[in-house]
């Protein structure tokens, strides 16, 4: 059985003002169950006294602000999650995305990954010929997540998920073609992740790069309120070109966001969108 | 007492009982039904449309921050924890599984226990796994009402067995006692 620390709704909004007037990065419109575990998450793993603890390390050193930029954005935990989405990607968008003139397509996995996403799409890209013929963008809250993503360090018991997604998407080669063993630790092979552009963004999203073709933005949102989701959405709706792609979460929906009118939806399933040309 | 949603959680052997328990209600039951079942994260579809037959009211997979109607059941989606929002709503999450589960029943308990306190029922049924426990223990002790089906029925018992050790439960009932307390169940307006 698991006992958990527990704090309250008062104490999850004294984090979020610390954070907000010490370093200006808003959680104030993330979704208060999710955002609660996480900080109870985050005193229980560093052992800390309570939220006052928390908040005192937090405003007393920068470095653990980074540490806790990245422990507190939930792990991505699958590759080819939703195999019936990478196959759509693979046969449906890539297609569409390489038809275009001499310039490059910007991809941009805008979510705040843990590597999962990013390393997924790589190999698509890679077993459709197509990893040099791309810009690969990809969001990070912290540069620590640089490092994790950049290290291609896996957790050994996600393997078997890992492996099964990749038999379900049908890929070209063995999922085990794409990581080594080390003792025990799972790496995989970085070289997929080598040309990617790292883009450090905060909470609101309000530096996105534009121009992108294809947004991979799956499970975020549900770490949102419907408040900060509107605000998001317009940002990746401005990053978006027209007719390009938007891939959100297969339990979220641009509907009740004022997004919705920008985009058609192009696989109801997979909730893929198409942002509208006019 | 007068409540406010019902939750069930199940695993290994639920599934009947769970049917039996949808079938049985009425079109015009006055409260929401959280379920949060264990089942196979890859597989999307035809869980809900396979509770669905018999059931008396509606059921659904519901989206994120989707509002929690009366006379309706929330399914947890596959290969997702489902919390319950203040403002009565769904939150979705794709947290790290908790006791090798994704839903994990105690995620959903726990969270259903701080928004509706003592207005909550939590019903344990069949499972075989401990996930569960400490979310029903999580309603009790912030007064709900709480009822764990009769071990004796149970296809497998783990599950109802470790909710029974952890907690002074309100209530063993058989599948058919479950279905009538439900049926003669008062409500408070949402």
């Amino acid at each position: 059985m698991i006992i958990r620390y527990e704090i309250g709704i008062v104490e999850t909004r004294n984090v979020v003002k610390a954070i907000l007037d010490t370093y200006g990065y808003d959680f104030r419109d993330y979704a208060l169950t999710s955002f609660k575990r996480r900080l109870e998450q985050v005193i229980m793993n560093n052992g800390f006294k309570d939220a006052d603890g928390l908040i005192n390390r937090l405003t007393s050193n920068k470095d653990y602000f980074e540490s806790f930029l990245h422990e507190i954005t939930p792990e991505t935990t699958e590759m080819f999650r939703d195999p019936s989405l990478w196959r759509t990607v693979r046969d449906e968008i890539l297609p569409d995305l390489m038809k275009g003139g001499p310039t490059k397509p910007k991809l941009w996995v805008a979510s705040f990954d843990s590597g999962e996403e990013l390393y997924s799409l790589a190999i698509i890209l890679k077993e459709a010929g197509f990893l040099s013929e791309v810009q690969l963008y990809a969001s990070v809250i912290s540069d620590k997540a640089i490092e994790k993503i950049k290290s291609g360090r896996i957790d050994a018991k996600e393997l078997e998920v890992n492996d099964a997604n990749y038999l379900r998407f049908i890929g070209k080669k063995n999922f085990s073609d794409y990581y080594y063993n080390e003792n025990g630790q799972i790496v995989l092979d970085t070289s997929l992740v080598q040309g990617v552009n790292f883009v450090k963004l905060n909470t609101l999203y309000d530096n996105a790069p534009g121009g992108i073709k294809l947004i991979l933005f799956r499970n975020q949102m549900i770490y949102y309120n419907q408040i900060l989701q509107d605000k998001v959405l317009y940002q990746l709706s401005n990053s978006v070109v027209p007719g390009g792609y938007l891939s959100i979460g297969v339990k979220e929906t641009l509907e009740n966001t004022n997004s919705s009118n920008k985009f058609t939806v192009f696989n109801d399933l997979d909730k893929i969108y198409k942002k509208k040309t006019t | 007492m007068n409540y406010k949603a019902v939750i069930i959680g199940g695993s290994a052997g639920s599934f009947q009982v769970i049917t039996r328990i949808l079938h049985s209600l009425p079109p015009t039951f006055p409260l929401p039904v959280l379920l949060s079942l264990h089942r196979l994260k890859h597989i999307r579809s035809g869980f809900v449309e396979a509770l669905s037959i018999k059931a008396g009211i509606p059921i659904v997979e519901p989206f994120d921050k989707e509002q929690i109607k009366p006379g309706k059941a929330y399914l947890a989606p596959a290969n997702y924890h489902m919390y319950i929002e203040l403002g009565n709503k769904i939150a979705l999450s794709t947290e790290e599984s908790v006791n090798h589960s994704r839903p994990s029943i105690d995620l959903s308990f726990i969270t259903a226990a701080q928004v509706y306190r003592e207005k909550l029922v939590g019903i344990i049924l069949s499972g075989a796994n401990r996930d569960g426990a400490y979310g029903l223990k999580k309603i009790k002790d912030l007064g709900g009402t709480v009822i764990v089906q009769d071990p004796a029925e149970c296809q497998v018992k783990t599950m109802t067995e470790a909710s029974l050790k952890l907690t002074k439960v309100d209530h063993i009932y058989s599948t058919q006692e479950i279905i009538k307390f439900l049926q003669n169940i008062k409500t408070t307006a949402l």
